[in-house]
């Protein structure tokens, strides 16, 4: 029974944390744009994701040690730190658009201006952190942000033409409104947005906190074959409330009220509130989680003792180095640029530097001095280098399209 | 002088012919480890005709997974090849400069 709890506990986690600023934004901008048509990238990066997050909490399962500590023995500092230099870049990227995220929603609850709310989280973060126990953090954060399942409520409640928006899905075509450039580089940003690295290393890491052995694989496998999937179904949820309030009116989502929009026309003050709620769970939980990989990364790169499991005296460095990141962060906001704009280019940036992280950890788990008899098997390396090379295509396509589309204007 | 600084260095034969950069360099241990941990000694080095970058692992013969990643880095390394240290002049900031009549041992690893 407890064992039960715990699979199902895991899952919900999995679907709440899946969907954070960058899901939630990208989602709703394409909804709004291209209607249902670009819902396959989401069932590509799900996919993708899930391999991914597979590889890398195998890796540290088995090893007993995260992938970062894992990456730097096996490919040489040089390839380390190029993986490094990527992931923590996108790192605190990412962290700056949850923080913003945090922000604007809590603006979206009580009108006073995202940018006076921006302190105040990241005190929270900070503090969270700081001193709340790994698996309290992770759950909370995950089962309040399962409310975004309000999206897909609202989506009923909009008694949509399921036909045409299913038409729109399953025979995908680009908009007579927009080019065919445009698609592609939404569809890029999409595919980062869940592809996201951080996760990953949050995922693996977190399996080293969480003391996982080899016997918890099967459970692990659970949680992110089902969580993921799951969390991907909302974002096809987001988008589809976008695809069919927003796109009819022509409104192209450039702020998180107009994300709210849909739902609040659906479901009126209450659903608007549990959305609120639930924006807020999943972006302070990406916050603590993208706070925590960059402290990972850096710290596993370099050898420092890290982990929540410490005491934050016995991992100073870890702890100081988060609260660099978050400072760089709000430094960023602090200018005043949107934090919209922030997620709309750090889910490019994610899908741009994702062969670094990929890479290493394709390489690593195909390794039998780490993982002995729990190698990569086969049909998990046919997908393994399939998703090489869609992300190695998906990386060298961001940069052109992102000149030559205006980043997507 | 850093070891680390060799890697990516010229290699060069007796004669000032240029035979590729230092790819690597290769170490044993002589021994378990014991209480102290067993010294490493430098066997030599490994130069490879193309390419200084890391070899990623893939010296070791027994790992050719996953297709096609393997084989391309095999392939980006065919010609390296391992010289003793015994087999090296001068070792510098000018590069590396082996003495006429070197050996060249196979770099690959095996079981």
């Amino acid at each position: 029974m407890k064992r039960l709890l715990g699979v199902a506990l895991g899952i919900l986690t999995a679907i709440g944390g899946f969907v954070d600023i960058g899901d939630l934004v990208t989602n709703a901008v394409v909804g709004s744009r291209f209607g249902m048509s670009l819902a396959w990238v989401v069932l590509v990066g799900v996919v993708g994701i899930c391999l991914f997050a597979n590889m890398s909490g195998r890796v540290a399962a088995v090893s007993g040690r995260a992938t970062f500590e894992v990456i730097r023995e096996r490919l040489g500092p040089r390839a380390g730190l190029a993986n490094l230099g990527a992931s923590f870049l996108i790192n605190v990227m990412t962290v700056t658009a949850e923080i913003g995220g945090i922000a604007l929603a809590l603006q979206l609850a009580s009108g006073v201006a995202y940018i006076l709310w921006v302190p105040f989280a990241l005190l929270a973060v900070w503090l969270v952190v700081w001193r709340v126990k790994f698996s309290i953090m992770e759950n909370v954060t995950g089962l309040v942000g399962l409310s975004l399942v309000v999206f897909a409520v609202a989506l009923f409640l909009l008694k949509p033409d399921w036909g045409a928006l299913a038409g729109q899905a399953f025979s995908p075509s680009v908009p007579a409104q927009e080019g065919a450039g445009v698609y592609w580089y939404y569809a890029i940003a999409l595919f980062g947005a869940a592809m996201t690295p951080y996760e990953v290393f949050f995922f693996s890491s977190g399996a080293v906190e969480e003391r996982w052995k080899i016997k918890d694989l099967a459970q692990s496998r659970l949680n992110v074959l089902l969580g993921f999937p799951l969390g991907g179904l909302l974002s096809i949820a987001i988008a589809g409330c976008a695809a069919v309030v927003l796109l009819p009116a022509g409104i192209s989502v450039t702020s998180l009220s107009q994300v709210a929009l849909p739902v609040a026309q659906a479901g009126g003050q209450l659903a608007l509130a549990v959305l609120i709620l639930g924006v807020v769970a999943a972006t302070f939980g990406a916050a603590l989680e993208t706070t925590l990989s960059s402290g990972y990364t850096l710290a596993q790169f370099f050898g420092w003792s890290w982990g929540k499991f410490r005491r934050p005296a016995q991992a100073a460095r870890f702890h100081v180095s988060m609260i660099v990141v978050l400072l760089a962060g709000v430094a960023v906001l602090a200018t005043g640029v949107d934090p919209i704009l922030v997620t709309e280019y750090s889910v490019v940036f994610s899908a741009i530097a994702l062969p670094l992280t990929y890479l290493p950890i394709l390489i690593v788990a195909n390794d039998p001095q780490y993982m002995g008899k729990h190698v990569n098997n086969r049909a998990v390396n046919i997908a393994g280098v399939i998703y090489l090379f869609v992300i190695l295509v998906a990386s060298l396509a961001a940069i052109p399209l992102m000149i030559a589309t205006g980043a997507g204007a | 002088m850093n070891l680390s600084d060799m890697l990516g260095s010229d290699v060069l034969d007796g004669a000032g012919e240029r035979l590729g950069e230092v790819s690597d360099v290769r170490f044993a241990l002589d021994a378990g480890a014991g209480q102290l941990l067993s010294p490493a000694r430098l066997v030599g080095i490994v130069v490879s005709p193309r390419t200084a970058s890391s070899f990623l692992g893939y010296e070791r013969q027994e790992i050719s997974q996953p297709w096609p990643v393997a084989q391309l880095l095999r392939w980006r390394h065919r010609g390296s090849f391992l010289v003793l240290w015994e087999d090296i002049a001068v070792m510098g900031s000018e590069g590396v400069r082996l003495r006429s009549g070197f050996t060249a041992y196979d770099a690959r690893l095996t079981r």
